[in-house]
């Protein structure tokens, strides 16, 4: 994070902000201030613990160690403003640089004047906002399951208590019958929110009715999705809320065995459940007689070894038992033999995350939320080409123009909503024309995409959809197990397709074998990894046909994404002759003088596209379609 | 005469006797609904040893997982055996040294971790699995070899050969693709010389891809060893590479 201009700078001398300046904030509570700092992936990837660092030492520089404390939270939710760092008097600060901290300290937190400069200021209107409630990305949101997720530090098993953790746990099993928890989660309308949606409540009870009295719970923090951040970010933010889940389902079901399965690339989540599974241990939350009332549960931490097929349950299985992670024919469900051939019950982290909170609050309050069959709220993680990338928790039932524009703020740099991404490699992209989907599951599946984990990426206009289809398409058939023949070999065959089009020698009847071979493949695979593998191409075929006969039939890449399609021009009316881009040219194909317009080679340029991304007067095009690239240049 | 009388006797013995042969394909066996027939071991005429290697190749792949595979019995390793897997590791790979593994391996027998968790911490030790490894932990585990190679090549984790100093991770997930990543890819491999997935001759750096580190708010992003790096583009990520090349003193290729 060398050169990182993505700080809140600019004219902002108006009246607005002249008042926010005279706000004085007073310190809450007890008089003593406290700083977070959000350590989400995101915002470490952005430098969030040098920032953290800063504010240690800064505090400790100015004095005030005494009567400000500095901690570290999950994820805030806000990424695309990363780092973040919240005060306890709710001011939000965001693309914090450790330079920027001595400011923060000294005149915030020392004299009580809040730096409006470094707040986050709303794109739309340019009105600072300096509570985070008041910001439109959160004020739009109905968190449930990350209820705790950015506000507790997830370390700190006392924070958790004091936001009455666990207590929903202490009720269930000092007061309720396990049968009364799994009426109410069945009452709640809670469905999987691993992508499925599965009944909850039946899936316990299926568990729970399972003879025998050796039985597991896992829970499955597989989350591969790429783009999919949401697991993570419990699994980091707030750990304790899965291993509430799991104490409650385990008495649900009747299981002594817990496992948690979670990615080893999520080395954080890793790090933290490992703190809280020793913490809670330590409380007597977990172990052999959980709140005295001689409840015997207790949890292990598995490590995947990145196979996405894993996030299969019957997969996943096979992974903790030490096979290969590969996916069997059901039935007989994991509910009647699954870990090492005992009932097994498996949820997904953010289903867990939300039990807690239904027990506590009664399952009518979650029904509350939510339309139709599809009861309470979702988790999603917003991404891509849009202006409030993060983690947003929405009511089911919401239109998908809501969750893009109210909450999301739109698509990033004033461009051009092209479609959305929804479910991962598993789901499909939507238009905008169908941007007034509500979302449930239900309503997806019509369209052809899926609720899935909850992976949302925007994409604008600069994005092929040959190119996002053959993306996703790259991804499973790298990811197929390799059982079923029609995943292992009908994909591949796919992806050449793709390739093909892709290097403009896409074929009269290529489309028509598209769909063909999806269809065969959605068939003919056991489980959802193959039988949801081509949706991205079909989604993309029926929505966005005409950039696919673009391709074959013109030779075109309308976004001007495929390489072997087009070709860079420098427009000689925009070129101020800065020599920037010859400059930084890896193969050193830019030729020009100094303030005269700049002519690419066209023949030796690799399309790295670093001319265009550098050029500040957006002087270098893309061209596509074109066959004679030569006269664009011109000898101007 | 004699001859008829036999044949008479042979029939006439048979007759009250229950009918094996069926008239087919009019009439058909009723078998179980998902029978496929039963297996049988192939045994090689010319040896008398069965022809089966005990590959596990047909357990893995078995979609319905009916077949179990048990050669431990049969096939476990006797004392000159052992002998000849410790000389062909020293020949194999002369380097390893297999006393680092004990921890791991004691780990195992002592808490029962799964195969997965024993390949996961020897990879903690060496940085790869050298094959040396992966032979004493089927020796101390009874797995066979083929059956721990089929695990460890089937999770992306895993490494079957040595790498760089510093592992280079270029996240491709959506919205990294969607933000360019694979030109972040590209300036590397130009930078480093090597493809996607290769290690530089000088065994500093790797360049390698990982499916999604969910951090989509900062793409393209890439990490090296502990640092992280975000917003990234070509340029930038020449720039990184350069200036860190230049302090380990590494060339190109």
């Amino acid at each position: 994070m060398s050169d990182e201009p993505t700080v809140n700078e600019g004219p902002d001398g108006g009246e607005q902000a002249a008042e926010a300046r005279n706000v004085k904030v007073a310190p809450a509570g007890d008089g003593r201030l406290k700083v977070t700092v959000c350590a989400g992936t995101a915002c470490v990837f952005a430098g969030s613990l040098a920032v953290h660092d800063a504010f240690v030492e800064e505090v400790k520089a100015a004095g005030l160690d005494d009567r400000v404390d500095v901690a570290i939270i999950g994820c805030h939710g806000l990424c695309s403003q990363g780092p973040v760092a919240v005060c306890s008097d709710d001011t939000f600060y965001g693309r914090l640089k450790p330079e920027n901290v001595k400011k923060v300290v000294e005149e915030h937190l020392r004299d009580g004047v809040p730096v409006e400069k470094l707040m986050y200021k709303d794109p739309a209107t340019g009105e600072v906002v300096r509570d985070w409630h008041e910001i439109g990305f959160y004020k739009q949101q109905t968190r449930i399951a990350l209820r705790n997720v950015g506000v507790i530090d997830p370390e700190s098993i006392e924070e958790c208590l004091a936001r009455g953790g666990y207590e929903a746990a202490r009720l269930a099993l000092t007061e309720k019958t396990p049968e009364w928890v799994v009426q109410c989660v069945t009452d709640s309308g809670i469905r999987g929110r691993g992508g499925a949606g599965f009944s909850t409540g039946t899936k316990w009870s299926l568990a729970a009715q399972s003879p025998g009295d050796e039985k597991y719970l896992i829970c499955n923090g597989d989350e591969g999705d790429p783009g999919a951040f949401m697991d993570a970010s419990i699994m980091e933010g707030d750990p304790h809320a899965v291993l509430e889940g799991m104490i409650i389902a385990s008495y649900a079901i009747g299981a002594h065995e817990g496992y948690i399965y979670v990615r080893a690339e999520y080395p954080n989540a890793v790090k933290r459940l490992t703190k809280a599974i020793a913490d809670a241990e330590e409380r007597g939350l977990l172990g052999d007689d959980i709140f005295g009332a001689g409840w015997r549960f207790r949890v292990h931490l598995k490590l995947g070894a990145g196979a996405f097929v894993c996030g299969e349950e019957t997969a996943l299985i096979a992974s903790i038992e030490g096979f290969r992670g590969m996916p069997r024919t059901r039935p007989p469900y994991p509910a009647v033999s699954g870990l090492w051939g005992k009932p097994t019950n498996i949820n997904n982290v953010e289903t867990l995350a939300n039990i807690p909170w239904i027990v506590a609050h009664g399952a009518e309050a979650y029904a509350s939320y939510g339309i139709d069959k599809c009861r309470g709220t979702k988790a999603f993680s917003l991404a891509g080409k849009i202006v409030n990338g993060g983690l947003a928790e929405v009511p089911m039932g919401s239109t998908l123009r809501h969750l893009i524009f109210n909450v999301g703020g739109g698509v990033k740099d004033g461009r051009e909503f092209k479609a959305v991404q929804l479910g991962g490699p598993s789901g499909g992209c939507l238009p905008a024309s169908l941007l007034e989907t509500t979302i449930d599951y239900e309503s997806l599946a019509a369209t052809g995409a899926i609720v899935g984990s909850g992976g949302m990426v925007v994409v604008d206009d600069q994005t092929c959809m040959v190119d996002l289809a053959r993306f996703f398409l790259d991804f499973t058939q790298k990811e197929s197990c390799g059982k079923c023949v029609p995943c292992r070999l009908g994909t591949k065959r796919m992806l050449e397709i793709l390739d093909r089009i892709r290097a403009g020698d896409g074929r009269e009847g290529d489309i028509q074998t598209l769909e063909e071979l999806a269809h065969y493949i959605a068939d003919g695979t056991l489980c959802a990894l193959g039988g949801t593998a081509p949706n991205p191409v079909l989604t993309t075929i029926k929505y966005f046909r005409e950039e696919y006969e673009a391709h074959i039939n013109e030779r075109r890449c309308p976004a001007g994404r495929c390489k072997a399609l087009i070709t860079y021009y420098i427009d000689p009316e925009a070129c101020t002759g800065c020599t920037l881009c010859a400059k930084k040219c890896p193969t050193g194909v830019i030729a020009g003088e100094r303030k005269q317009p700049h002519v690419i080679d066209v023949t030796n340029c690799i399309k790295c596209d670093t001319c265009r991304q550098v050029c500040k007067f957006g002087a270098v095009k893309v061209r596509s379609g074109i066959q004679t690239p030569a006269a664009v240049g011109g000898e101007a | 005469m004699l001859g008829m009388f036999k044949a008479m006797r042979t029939t006439l013995r048979h007759l009250p006797m229950k009918k094996i042969t069926v008239q087919y394909p009019e009439e058909r066996p009723r078998l179980p609904e998902r029978s496929r027939g039963l297996f049988r071991v192939v045994i090689d005429p010319a040896s008398g040893e069965p022809r089966c290697r005990a590959c596990t190749l047909c357990e893995t792949n078995c979609p319905v997982q009916v077949i179990r595979v048990n050669y431990t019995s049969k096939y476990q390793l006797t004392a000159p055996n052992v002998a000849r897997v410790a000389t062909r590791r020293v020949e194999v790979q002369p380097g390893i040294d297999l006393k680092k593994l004990q921890p791991v391996l004691d780990d195992y027998h002592e808490h029962g971790t799964g195969l997965i968790a024993v390949l996961q911490n020897a990879q903690a030790v060496y940085g790869y699995l050298p094959r040396a490894a992966l032979q004493e932990v089927s020796l101390q585990t009874g797995v066979s070899l083929s059956q721990i190679y089929g695990v460890s090549s089937f999770y992306n984790q895993f490494r079957l050969s040595p790498i760089g100093k510093r592992l280079i991770d270029v996240c491709h997930g959506t919205a990294c693709h969607v933000a360019g990543a694979q030109q972040i890819t590209e300036a590397l491999e130009e930078e480093l010389g090597v493809a996607d997935g290769k290690t530089t001759k000088d065994m500093e750096f790797t360049l390698g891809s990982v499916a999604c580190m969910g951090a989509c708010s900062q793409a393209p992003v890439m990490r090296i060893g502990d640092q992280t790096y975000g917003n990234l583009t070509p340029d930038k990520t020449r720039k990184v590479i350069r200036d860190l090349m230049e302090q380990v003193g590494a060339k190109k290729g």
